[in-house]
């Protein structure tokens, strides 16, 4: 029983960092790993994403239709951002560095000035289940359960649907797509609009979780650049994987030395990642594989 | 090209011609008279500023040398770092160490400059090694030096304990280290202490003029041009027989010189360096300077970042609470209104009406 | 819009109609300048906003009042942004350009030692009126701040003697944390109890799956919590949810981050705080501090130590500059060092210590019931910053301008 246990606490800390990892960078790995768009405001997205899940669910929305609501809003508007900032600045990916970064400190200072400098949050929700001497936050288990489900649905939806396919054809033809009749310009937003929406969702997930601040999406945002780029161009291909790695580097150091380790770890795993896999680790499985 | 034969007269008067060259904006009497003219405004400014004005302009041409370094590492080179703050703060906690134990008497602060610089040049060199020889590229090396910088940042900030000292100096964790001494000259009768003021700033205006004429000169030499050709077409200048690799990676270090430069200048201008100086935040401010201004021309890099940092502080002077918000849509405006940069913007702009003005 | 009012064009109104009022019988004065260089914006804001306000309440009382000394009291407010740098070239600017009398700055540690070197330089004088790890021996400050030994060597055997001995700290792992959890050690050790653990998290974690698990596996009685910033405040509700259920005390929350109200119920039940003021306490002088801050500010959020250390720093400052007959640096030393220099406000009787430049405080103990609401268990009258005059630092003697902690003591006399 009492390897039981231990097994089941090692495997709920991974969990639990796969699942920070997975939904924090999901949004980003469709703005920044498929377009290309190098998106600092990806921490705003987020942090308006779980605004409104925290004020809807306190207005008396069940908070799973918040979250949604959350991502939605931020859906709403990542696509008029796109239409009016990033659309100019496809062919320019170091520029949206500096526009995103501006759209950034406009949002946080914004929400700062219109909202204050907190809001109350929710609670989360569930409870905890005891497994031993030990207990568990129950919410934490249905994130984990929500990260597998994303990474699912993710697949589904660019690999299997027509949306998808289109989307993926344009980002990386956009001529030919063009020319096959597709209305560029709308996939562009549609994408960019999606990206936006599970950073909203990230937000909404965790919003329960956390303290509701203006720069709350600071916490998110080199974790999830650093597993867009350890899973590499292909984000589909590489996200798993690179979650994993990543998770289980981060809970296994964490856990013998502590939190600092834990932290610096993460980004020397990184800068070695990125030395020894240039195209990162999509690049070297389909290397491998072809 | 120079014959074997040339005398070191001509050797000089042909580095001089590389202040001028295809890499560089400006050329001819006209612009020479109005950096001349620029150049003797800011030495009179001290004379009719006040102290803190004066200090303050000091400052801002601190960072002007990390602006410049980054702008030959992305502007010329065309390699993204989103790290130079760590050669900063490495350089400013070496600045910090070196004269807490060696102390102010001698020039021994002078030393300490050098020798800071020197480290983070050489930290520079190394990751620069690191990342070209293992063919980084792109994006990839914006998240590499990001991940450096953000170490070195999160190391830095838990060694508040006792143990972390070198010496004598404490590195005192996430409160900064402090106490250093500023920049010290020996002097007959007594040695020159540079707190800010006009005598610091003349040093740093000399520094900035300096360093300027001499980036001109290497922006225009063969090594300047190699670097903007890998910019624009890294596998032809290979395929011309050039070790891209190499020439990226000495550029990486003269840029991350540079940082370094202003990291030792900032430590002792305010006696004081801290590991936020290496975040998140940090760590982009010097990409906003560089992209307003004007990242493809070392004149614009230099001029923008000056504008920016006085721009930014005004703002935050007179704005309130919303001076980050207009921060924010003056960079929106610059990306989307003025790809190039404000001030090479502006200064195409003034060429191409000087040019018709002649014609 | 009024939390937002644009503070500097406001307070200029304001001055320059006490100015006015004031010009008649002291004209060859003018004005007492005082710098304020607070974060109203970035990572602070949540704590700092409400002390702004606080130094304007004072500013405005003391100015309807006559000034200090008949010199009405001018207000000159920068954002500093939670940067290091703005206080830099705010310090500089306050005391080169704008030749303030006095200044009130600084949130965080790093930024007081950010600006701490400036003022030293321009023999500036400054009032850092925050919470601290204690330990500065500086003759240009003034600390109205509680320190660790107030609040540790109250909450510490309290706790103990309430839920047992044995302790598990979790600590922000920079200056703060560090030296507030060798404290902690160490008041534990001399009360006969055991560290179950210790831990230090670095500033701007938000996850804690595995502290959670590690404090669960010890035997701890209580856990200290000193977290600090917005990221780490996410402990307590991630310890709720996986029903940590332990006592939780600290130093460092609640009395400046209204914790309890911003997060939901319960989870921060059975939190103990020591704080030296927060707006529950229901004492007259309390209520009265509470209606006037709230008839000037109607949308203050909460008013938190912080916010009653800035206001009865102002009236400190009035004090001195009364009782010196100037604005004069040194006078001012000279009538801190008789050592009588008190001020009955808001949260009781204060002094400050002639010796260290740190103010003694009346300490609540303030526990965060199962709705949040807040009790006060005990309450230590007049508990006084006494390490750093025992550990040797000696202002009215010498000036090492130096922060010390317990474990890097002052130089042996």
């Amino acid at each position: 029983m009492a390897l039981f246990e231990s097994v089941f606490a090692m495997l709920y800390q991974f969990g639990d960092t796969f699942a920070f990892l997975v939904i924090s960078c999901a949004g980003l790995a469709v703005i920044f790993g498929m377009m290309g768009v190098i998106n600092l405001a990806h921490g705003e997205f987020i942090m308006c994403g779980a605004y409104v899940a925290a004020s809807t669910a306190r207005a008396g929305l069940p908070l799973p239709l918040a979250i949604l609501a959350g991502a939605l809003v931020a859906g709403v508007v990542g696509m008029v951002v796109e239409r009016l900032v990033i659309r100019h600045l496809y062919h320019r990916p170091l520029d949206s560095i500096i526009a995103t970064w501006g759209i950034s400190l406009i949002a946080t200072q914004g929400v700062l000035i219109v909202l204050g400098s907190t809001m109350q949050g929710v609670g989360t929700p569930l409870g905890s289940i005891d497994v031993g001497d030990r207990s568990y936050s129950l919410y934490r288990l249905v994130l984990m359960a929500c990260a597998l489900g994303l990474l699912g649905g993710l697949y589904l939806l660019f690999y299997h649907s027509r949306f998808g396919v289109i989307a993926r054809a344009t980002i990386q033809k956009p001529q030919m797509a063009h020319a096959l009749g597709v209305n560029t310009g709308r996939m562009y937003g549609l994408t960019f609009g999606l990206g936006a929406a599970l950073a909203g969702l990230a937000g909404g997930l965790y919003a329960p979780t956390m303290t509701m601040v203006p720069t709350m999406g600071s916490t998110f945002i080199v974790e999830s650049f650093v597993t867009v780029v350890v899973g590499g161009a292909d984000i589909f291909v590489g996200a798993a994987p690179a979650a994993t790695i990543l998770a289980l580097i981060k809970a296994g150091l964490t856990a013998w030395y502590g939190q600092l380790f834990g932290q610096i770890g993460l980004l020397v795993t990184v800068i070695l990642v990125i030395r020894i896999l240039p195209g990162g680790l999509s690049g070297w499985l389909k290397g491998t594989t072809r | 090209m120079i014959s074997s034969e040339t005398a070191p007269r001509s050797r000089t008067r042909s580095l001089l011609a590389r202040l001028e060259g295809p890499q560089t904006m400006g050329r001819g009497p006209a612009f020479w008279v109005a950096a001349a003219v620029a150049v003797a405004a800011a030495a009179a400014y001290p004379l009719m500023a006040d102290a803190w004005t004066v200090g303050n302009a000091a400052y801002f041409l601190i960072w002007t040398f990390m602006a410049m370094g980054l702008g030959i590492v992305w502007g010329y080179a065309g390699a993204l770092s989103f790290g130079q703050t760590a050669f900063f703060g490495l350089a400013g906690y070496a600045y910090g160490v070196i004269t807490l134990n060696l102390g102010a008497a001698y020039g021994l602060t002078v030393l300490a400059l050098v020798l800071a610089v020197a480290i983070g040049g050489l930290f520079a060199l190394v990751i620069g090694y690191f990342m070209f020889y293992g063919r980084i590229q792109g994006v990839f090396i914006g998240i590499v030096t990001l991940s450096v910088t953000l170490v070195l940042e999160t190391f830095m900030a838990q060694t508040a304990g006792p143990q972390w000292r070198i010496g004598e100096a404490r590195l005192n964790g996430f409160n900064g280290m402090s106490g250093m001494p500023p920049l010290t000259l020996p002097w007959f009768g007594g040695d020159i202490v540079l707190y800010p003021g006009p005598s610091l700033y003349y040093l740093l205006l000399g520094l900035v003029v300096v360093c300027y004429l001499c980036l001109r000169i290497m922006l225009n030499s063969p090594f300047g041009n190699v670097l903007v050709a890998i910019r624009e077409n890294p596998h032809r200048v290979g395929m011309l027989g050039y070790d891209v690799r190499l020439y990226q990676t000495l550029a990486f270090a003269i840029g991350g010189a540079f940082a370094a430069l202003s990291g030792a200048l900032y430590t002792a201008w305010g006696q004081y360096i801290t590991p936020s100086s290496m975040g998140l935040t940090s760590a982009a401010l010097p990409i906003v300077w560089v992209a307003v201004g004007g990242r493809r021309d070392i004149t614009a890099t230099l001029i923008g970042t000056i504008v920016v940092l006085a721009g930014f502080q005004t703002l935050t002077i007179y704005g309130s609470q919303y001076a980050l918000v207009v921060m924010g849509a003056l960079l929106l405006v610059t990306v989307l209104v003025a790809p190039q940069g404000l001030v090479l913007g502006a200064m195409t702009l003034l060429g191409q009406i000087f040019k018709r003005g002649k014609s | 819009m009024t939390r937002n009012r644009p503070t500097l064009a406001g307070l200029m109104a304001g001055a320059a109609l006490a100015l006015v009022a004031a010009a008649p019988v002291f004209a060859q004065d003018g004005p007492i300048r005082i710098g304020v260089l607070e974060d109203q914006s970035g990572d602070f804001a949540a704590a700092t906003m409400v002390k702004v306000h606080a130094i304007e309440l004072a500013a405005k009382e003391i100015n309807d009042a006559g000034g200090i000394d008949g010199r009405p009291v001018e207000l000159v407010v920068y954002d500093t942004q939670s940067d290091n740098r703005r206080y830099q070239e705010f310090m500089r600017r306050v005391l080169q350009s704008d030749k303030v009398d006095v200044v009130f700055a600084g949130f965080s540690s790093a930024s007081r030692e950010a600006y701490r070197p400036i003022v030293n330089q321009f023999d500036g004088l400054a009032f850092y009126n925050n919470q601290y790890e204690g330990g500065v021996c500086d003759n240009n400050m003034i600390v109205t701040g509680a320190v660790p030994e107030q609040q540790f060597s109250t909450l510490i055997p309290w706790m103990m003697e309430e839920y047992g001995p044995n302790v598990y700290t979790l600590a922000a792992d920079y200056n703060f944390g560090q030296i507030s959890a060798e404290w902690v050690r160490q008041i534990v050790e001399e009360n006969g109890g055991t560290m179950a653990g210790e831990e230090f998290i670095p500033l701007g974690v938000s996850q804690f799956g595995q502290t959670i698990q590690n404090i669960q596996a010890t035997e701890a009685d209580f856990v200290v919590t000193l977290l600090v910033g917005a990221a780490q405040a996410s402990y307590y509700e991630q310890a709720a949810s996986a029903n940590v259920g332990l006592p939780m005390a600290s130093s460092v929350n609640v009395g400046q981050g209204y914790e309890h109200k911003r997060f939901t119920p319960p989870s921060l039940a059975n939190m103990f705080v020591t704080t030296n003021y927060i707006e529950e306490i229901d004492s007259p002088a309390s209520n009265a501090f509470v209606e006037k801050f709230h008839a000037m500010f109607p949308d203050e959020p909460y008013i938190n130590q912080e916010a009653a250390n800035s206001y009865i720093a102002m009236n400190l400052y009035k004090q001195l500059v009364e009782r010196a007959g100037t604005t004069d640096h040194d006078a001012i030393r000279a009538v801190l060092a008789e050592g009588d220099v008190c001020f009955d406000g808001p949260s009781g009787n204060v002094c400050l210590d002639p010796k260290s430049q740190h103010m003694s405080h009346t300490i609540y103990l303030a526990k965060v019931n199962d709705d949040h609401s807040i009790s006060f268990p005990k309450v230590w009258e007049d508990i006084k910053p006494y390490w750093l005059g025992d550990a040797g630092c000696d202002l009215t003697k010498n000036d090492p301008s130096a922060q010390y902690t317990p474990s890097s003591p002052p130089p042996a006399q």
